[in-house]
This record gives C-alpha cells, structure tokens and sequence, in this order.
C-alpha cells in the first residue's frame, strides 16, 4: 500500500493493522509523532490526515491507503518556520517538548479551518491534548497570537540589565 | 506489531461487508478503531481476521420519507447537525473532536462496557428518539428497537445503520461531565415527549444504555434505580451514580413538562 | 550581562517545534531488541517457583533476565546518605508490590516479547497486605518490609526523624488554646507525556552506551555500576531531552535492566514503557499523613508545635528517608515557632514506592502548615495575612533544625501577596521589615531561639 507523507509518496510494507504511529516511527524513520499512552488519550501522537488531526496511534495503516498524512516536519523546518511554529518559540508554548508535535498540527488544522482568537473555541480544539509541563496558558497564547496574524522576532533581544552583581562591570 | 493477524478484509460495498461478516464466527470489526485498536496494541484481543469498515459504504446519512437513516461507519462527528438529544451527546463522546472524527456510530452502539469508561454515549439518546437498529449476523438481517438490540448483545452482530423519525418532540439532556474539555460522561440521560409519549433513557448507570421504563410509568425520578446496575469504574463509584442519577432524571422530567 | 533583562527563545525551541528534538524513543540503532518485563500481579507474596525455560526457548527472544543474573542485586542508590539498600532490582524471595519486576525478555519485536513474558512461569504464596500507613503499627498488622514495618535506619540507629527544640511543655502549658488539624494530602501519579524509556548499546570495546530518560545522569551512571559491578568508565550514559520527569525519572527505573539484557543478548536493547506501566508500576509522590497541634496565644503568637508525620514510603525505601528529613527542617514553614517536637516515620506498605516529586517532602508540610495557619486565625478570628506576617521568619531567627535565617522572604512576600488581591494591611503590619526581631516582635518567648546571622 501507499501513503503520501509530507509530499513524498512511500511504499508501506508495514502489516495492514499496524497504527499509523508506528508506520511512521519505525518503518519510515519519521519519529516526530510520540508514543504518549498508544490508547488514543493523549494527543502526542496527532498528526494530520487529508489535513485533519487524527490519533495515529488509533489509525490502522490499511485505514489510510494513499492518503495525505502531514506530520509536524512538514509544516515547516529550522530555516522557514510556519506561523504557528514561530508563535511557539515566541511565546515559550513548550517545555519538554513531548506533547509539541500533537499539539502544533492540531493548531495548525485549527487555523487553517479558519479558527480564530478565541480561548474557548482553542481549547476545544486542542482538547484532546495533554501537557503536563506548562500548564497550557502559553500554549493558548501562541495559538492566539498565530490566530490573530501576529508577527514574531524571533532573534535575541537585548535589555538593560536591572541588576549590576559586580561593581565596575559595565557592557 | 500486529503480524500475527492472518486476514483483513475491507469490503469496498455494504454487500460485500455482509458477505464478509457472515455469521460473525471468529471476526473481529474495526469502524473508527478507537475501542479496537488500543487493545489489539495491548495484546488483549489477537484477531484472527479482522472486517474494516472504512471504504464499505456504510457511511451515509439519508433522509427519506420523514426518517433519518445513520450509517454504522458515519464519524460520531457528523451526529452533530442532527435531532437533539443526539447532537448533544455526539459533542462529547470521547473528550475530544479528534476522537470524534474517528469513531463511528456502529463502534459506540457496540461498545461494550468498559472498565476504564463508561462508553456507548449515543445510546441513551437514540433509545428516546426510538430508534431501530438494521443488524446482520446468525439469522440474517434484523431490526431491532435499540434498547432491545444492546440488551440481546452486540457480540456476534454486524450494524448495518440505525434509523429514527423526525416527529415534533421536546427533547432533554442531563449529563456529568469533567469539568475541564478533555472530559468524559460520566453518567447522563436523555428523554423526548412526543405528544404524551414519554421515553426516558440512560447511559453509564450500567453495562450498557437502558430505557427507564419504571420511570415512564410512574413518572418518579427515584424509579430510575430500579432499571438500572450502576457499575464501579476508573471515573465514578456505583454509590455516586445511584446517587446522582435521580437528580438527572429530575432535571430531565422538569425540562419537558 | 546581555542576558539580563533580556528576551531569550529557548535553545531548544526550534528543534522541539520542528519536531527534531531527540527522544530516547527516537534513537534508531539497527538490530535493537524489545524488552518486556514480567511484572508481579498480587500485592504481597513469596514466589515459590520461577521457571523461565520456556521463554527462552521461544524463536525470536534473545534474553532472559531474572534476580540470578544481577551481579550486586540490592543496592542502596542513597547510601551514601546513610539509607541501606533493601529492594532487589529484579524480585527474588518475593514480591511485596503489584508490579514490581520479576524478570525481562528481549526479543526480536513487542508481540514475541509479550508472549514470551506470559510464558515465563511463576508461583506465590500470597499474603496479606498493608495499604493504610496509619495501621501499620497494629498488632494484627502485616509485616512488608525485613526491617519492619518502619524505617529504623535514621542516625542513632532511630527509627524516626526527630526533632526537639525548646521546652515544647511550657509552650502548652502556656497557651491560650490548642489548635490541632490532621492533613493527608494522596499520592500523585507523575504522568510525564514521555514514559520511562531506555536503549543500551553495546559497543564494540566493550562499553556500554545507555541512552536514558533519567533527571540524573551521574546519579544514575552510579547505580548502574554499582548493580553491574563494573568500573564507571565502562559506561556511557547519554541523555538529553527529558519527556518531563518532575522527579519520577530519579529512580534509574528501567537502565539496570536494560544493561543487563544488551550484555546478555550481546544486541542493542531498548525498553519503552506502556502508559498502563507508567500509571500503574512507577513510582509515586508519597502519601502523607500529618496531625500538628499549635499551642497558640489569643493575640496570635504560635508558641509551640507538636506534629507527627508518617510517610507512605511503599513496599521499599529508596529516597524516603531523605524526603523526611527535608519534610522535618521545614515544618515551620515560613513562621518562626520557638517549642518544637517533630516525629516523622518512613512507613512501609504494600503499595508502589514513592519517591522524589517536584518540592521533595516539602510540599506536603507547606500545605499542612499553610492551612493550618488559616485554621488558627479563623479560630483566633484574627487576620490570615496578619497572623502570619507576625510568626514570620525575621533575621536572626533559627529553622528547626538550628539555621539561623539570614535571608528570609516572607514578610516582602506576604506584603506583595496583601497588595496584589488588594487586602489593606493595618499601618504597623504594612511597615514590618524583615529585619531582626526587636520590640513588641521579640517577646519573650522568642529570645532564647534568636540566632547570630552573621556567624556562619
């Protein structure tokens, strides 16, 4: 069978009841979706199927034959990031980093569906995604903030120091 | 991971799934697979052949003649442009939309109780709007109220579509939710009065939906606990939903009157 | 210091929105091997047979490991804090946890893994188990632990960590009422989004390279040798990118084993986790259960405090001790109480073991002190915020344990905290330092625990 990741048809040789998940992890090398809990109740695994999120740990492969999937490297990399990746950095909308690419594709989904800066209407379209490091408030704000059209310098931005710790020092 | 299974068979027509299906020995269906999947990934259940439904046609909505017609595959998804009390239970099934996306019609009449969730969520809701359930398997095809097709026992059937009518009905909905968007139900019910018709359901009070027929009678919420066998599971005790479900029924009774 | 003040994107922020970051899951070396563990179904039990033969003999497993194969089975990870060992890595004369370890497989794929797991035959003798810390001393109790069903292991040998300070029967001889309260704050579950994960790779002179998920390399790169038996220099441990730990990724759960199976099976051998493991076999924040009574003074001077502490330690010790003690240095908390006597137990029970989370042994005492404050000042009908701003940690006063206070933050805190929920303070609170005690702050009953903070 065949799948369409990220633009490049693939030839699976996988068994036809293989999640998805672990087409993409092990046999194509593809290690951003995460084996969160592989019982569909975390979202670490989300990744996006004809463009809508769905549980790939859930997913049997012979499901999804010559479908689109997009994982998290497809949206953007290191030199172009996507909106929404660079709202992330911005806005510290990640710790550890486990539940990111779950999350970030469903945000992804959410915006390109027209979704809005709208708390409530966010939430329930990450609703299925856990994070335990950050408490979710900057996650909802890079959301928002890449939502609203924000745009982001992502470059270091120097400040005045508050605090002198040694006398004479000055830069 | 799942080498072992010898055959899969993905009909492409509602025909050829029938066929496959036969008198369901020794087969296992996957819908969405949000019920199969994580216990085939957990060694609980080793297939020896497995009927996917995804391609077989069996997800249409019709409407003919005053009926709504669901196909067993529909997404739980869909459910929410239609009769209320169905469109609201669809909103939370499985906590969240992606879920909701995957998992199907046919998957949550065949549930079967969970003891990590209650499941089976649009089972009180289609019991009140008097649905019937179009069923193949040992016997051929059936068609059977709701409440009778979950209290014969999914096992050994294949969902074909559950129907309703659209009648003018009022329509009420009490559930238990988490408070927070990646929730479960807890306990709910669901309850229509169509002229003086009253049906009264319930979902999470037991194995499986079930009409609270003692309650229709004597029009008592406490009754309710006669119809039911509430469960202890990871969500909730059986003490909490005896308690509670009077309460919902209550509410239910006072939103239709 | 152009990093003060400054606007930093995280380091490691583009590799984790890229999807780049690297996981111990995401490592690929080829030839790796599936471990699975044969984990114990009953609470509490001697095993009474063992027999692994079958799963050896299984096509596609590698390795079988069991308690035989561990060169130094038990090893103390805090020993040299004084805490003996007591838990075999690998289950030996009997289980006393549902889901401690019994053995391990390493196989070609997770199905022959899983199967070769339930072909591992093992027989118990089940006893009685204890899930509740506060029975533990009944007669009719069951003993979990060879040491008893309490720690006795504290420097002495005691078998509490106690602490006395003043002459805590003046301080309730002298009280105008006794406030007490008992706090049993549960069991927390970690839960990092990434489960306990390891991967050994043997390498060719016959090193050892462990990518592990633990908070602590070194620490861990030390039990690991020391359970092997092998020079540190033999190991390799590569970490990184921790799936969140908050301090359940302390116990070097799962790189022992996995080591031991690589060198067995002379194949690189990882060993993932399932959520159900993680739920239901790691290790926990402890339960606690702790009753204090204040003898106070109706104008709101806490003379002194009598508390009991037990701490659910589980069916083993690991850093229980240690969380106890920590627990009793700050059962004051942010307040200055002058009589003290403090008892906390470590406590055994057939439950998993807990170890460090996130304020290790502290949190636990910091919610029982804070919300007993609120208990004296209601009964008190006094002031929460003045209450406290009046027992504060000044300058000069001494910790349990004898620190004299140098630095303390609780009146700036507490002020900040009036000013932000808008709580008008009375002028003589509003204009109390933390500087050292003098005046209508010093009464006498305070004097003899004032300390030099200058001394050091």
């Amino acid at each position: 069978m065949k799948l369409n990741v990220n633009g490049i048809e693939r030839e699976i040789d996988s068994p036809l009841l293989t999640p998805l998940l672990f087409v993409l992890r092990e046999e194509l090398g593809i290690t951003s979706p995460k084996a969160g809990c592989q019982q569909g109740g975390c979202g670490a695994c989300t990744v996006l199927i004809e463009g809508e999120p769905r549980r790939s740990c859930l997913v049997p492969v012979a499901a999804v034959n010559g479908a689109g999937v997009t994982t998290l490297e497809g949206i953007g990399t290191a030199e172009h990031l996507a909106p929404i990746q660079q709202a992330f950095v911005h806005h510290y909308g990640m710790q550890c980093g486990f539940c990111t690419p779950g999350i970030l594709l469903a945000a992804h989904a959410y915006i390109e569906g027209g979704g809005g800066d709208d708390k409530r209407a966010i939430s329930e379209a990450l609703a299925g995604h856990v994070c335990r490091c950050t408490g979710y408030v900057k996650i909802l704000a890079a959301v928002s903030a890449a939502a609203r059209g924000d745009s982001f310098d992502l470059t270091m931005t120097t400040g005045t120091p508050t605090t002198t710790f040694v006398a004479g020092v000055t830069e | 991971m799942t080498g072992g299974v010898l055959d899969v068979v993905i009909p492409t027509t509602p025909e050829e799934a029938v066929a496959a299906f036969g008198e369901g020995d020794g087969i296992t269906v996957l819908a969405g697979g949000t019920i199969v999947m994580p216990q085939i990934t957990y060694g609980r259940l080793k297939p020896d052949r497995v009927l996917m439904l995804g391609r077989s046609g069996l997800d249409k909505i019709t409407r003919e003649g005053g009926t709504v017609t669901i196909g067993a595959a529909v997404p739980v998804s869909a459910l929410e442009e239609l009769d209320e009390p169905l469109a609201t239970a669809s909103r939370h099934v499985g906590a969240d939309r992606e879920i909701r996306a995957q998992a199907t019609v046919g998957g949550n009449l065949c549930s079967g109780p969970g003891a990590e969730t209650p499941r089976g969520d649009l089972q009180a809701p289609l019991i009140v709007l008097g649905a019937r359930v179009r069923s193949t398997g040992k016997g051929g095809e059936r068609t059977d109220s709701v409440e009778d097709f979950l209290a014969g026992g999914a096992a050994g059937r294949l969902v074909l579509d559950v129907a309703y009518d659209e009648v003018d009905r009022k329509t009420a909905y009490h559930a238990v939710w988490r408070p927070h968007t990646h929730h479960y139900s807890i306990l709910a019910v669901a309850a229509t009065k169509t002229g003086d018709e009253l049906r009264i359901a319930a979902t999470g009070a037991g194995p499986y939906g079930v009409r609270l027929t003692s309650v229709e009678q004597s029009g008592s919420p406490e009754d309710a606990l006669k119809d039911v066998d509430p469960q202890d599971d990871a969500l909730a005790s059986a003490w909490y939903r005896s308690t509670v479900l009077p309460k919902l029924v209550a509410r239910a009774l006072d939103e239709l009157a | 210091m152009k990093a003060v003040g400054a606007r930093l994107p995280r380091y490691d922020g583009t590799a984790h929105v890229t999807g780049r970051t690297v996981f111990v899951d995401d490592v690929r070396v080829p030839g790796t091997l599936w471990a699975k563990a044969l984990r114990s179904p009953v609470h509490h039990a001697d095993i009474t047979g063992l027999d692994t033969s079958k799963a050896e003999a299984m096509k596609g497993v590698h390795a079988v490991i069991t308690h035989a194969d561990v060169p130094l089975l038990e090893y103390g990870h805090l020993s040299a804090l004084g805490i003996p060992a007591d838990e075999p890595l690998l289950a030996k004369e009997g289980v006393r946890y549902k889901g401690q370890p019994i053995a391990l497989v390493a196989a070609e794929d997770e199905e022959t893994a899983m199967e070769a797991v339930a072909a591992i035959e093992v027989e118990f003798a089940e006893k009685p188990a204890l899930f509740d810390i506060r029975l533990a001393l009944d007669p009719d109790a069951p003993t979990v632990h060879h040491w008893g069903n309490i720690y006795p292991h504290f420097e002495g040998p005691m078998d509490r960590r106690q602490i006395r300070k003043g002459d805590i029967d003046w301080a309730f001889d002298h009280a105008d009422l006794i406030v007490e309260g008992v706090y049993r704050p549960a069991a927390i579950e970690h839960c990092p989004l990434e489960t306990q994960v390891c991967q050994v790779v043997p390498e060719a002179d016959g090193r050892l390279t462990i990518y592990t998920c633990s908070q602590a390399l070194y620490f861990s790169m030390g039990v690991v040798a020391s359970h092997l038996q092998v020079p540190l220099n033999k190991l390799k441990l590569v970490g990184g990118t921790v799936g969140g730990g908050f301090g359940g990724k302390v116990d070097t759960a799962s790189e022992t084993m996995t080591a031991l199976l690589a060198m067995k099976a002379a194949r690189p051998v990882k060993w993932r986790w399932t959520r159900e493991e993680e739920f239901l076999c790691s290790t926990t924040r402890a339960a606690w259960h702790m009753e204090i009574a204040d003898a106070v003074t109706s104008d709101g001077w806490i003379l002194g405090r009598k508390m009991l502490t037990l701490h659910d330690s589980g069916a083993y010790a690991r850093f229980s001790p240690y969380g106890v003690t920590k627990h009793s240095f700050h059962h004051t908390g942010a307040y200055t109480i002058p009589n003290l006597s403090f008892d906390g137990y470590v406590v055994f029970t057939n439950r998993t073991p807990s170890t460090a989370m996130r304020g290790f042994g502290v949190t636990s005492v910091s919610f029982a002190v804070e919300t007993h404050m609120n208990r004296i000042a209601e009964l008190l009908d006094m002031d929460p915020f003045e209450i406290r701003l009046k027992n504060a940690n000044r300058i000069g006063d001494t910790s349990p344990n004898g620190v004299v206070y140098t630095d303390p933050s609780t009146v700036q805190t507490i002020h900040v905290m009036a000013e932000e929920v808008g709580h008008e303070l009375p002028a003589d609170y509003r204009t109390m330092t933390r500087g050292p005690r003098d005046g209508e702050l010093l009464p006498e009953h305070l004097l003899a625990q004032v300390g030099d903070p200058e001394a050091h």
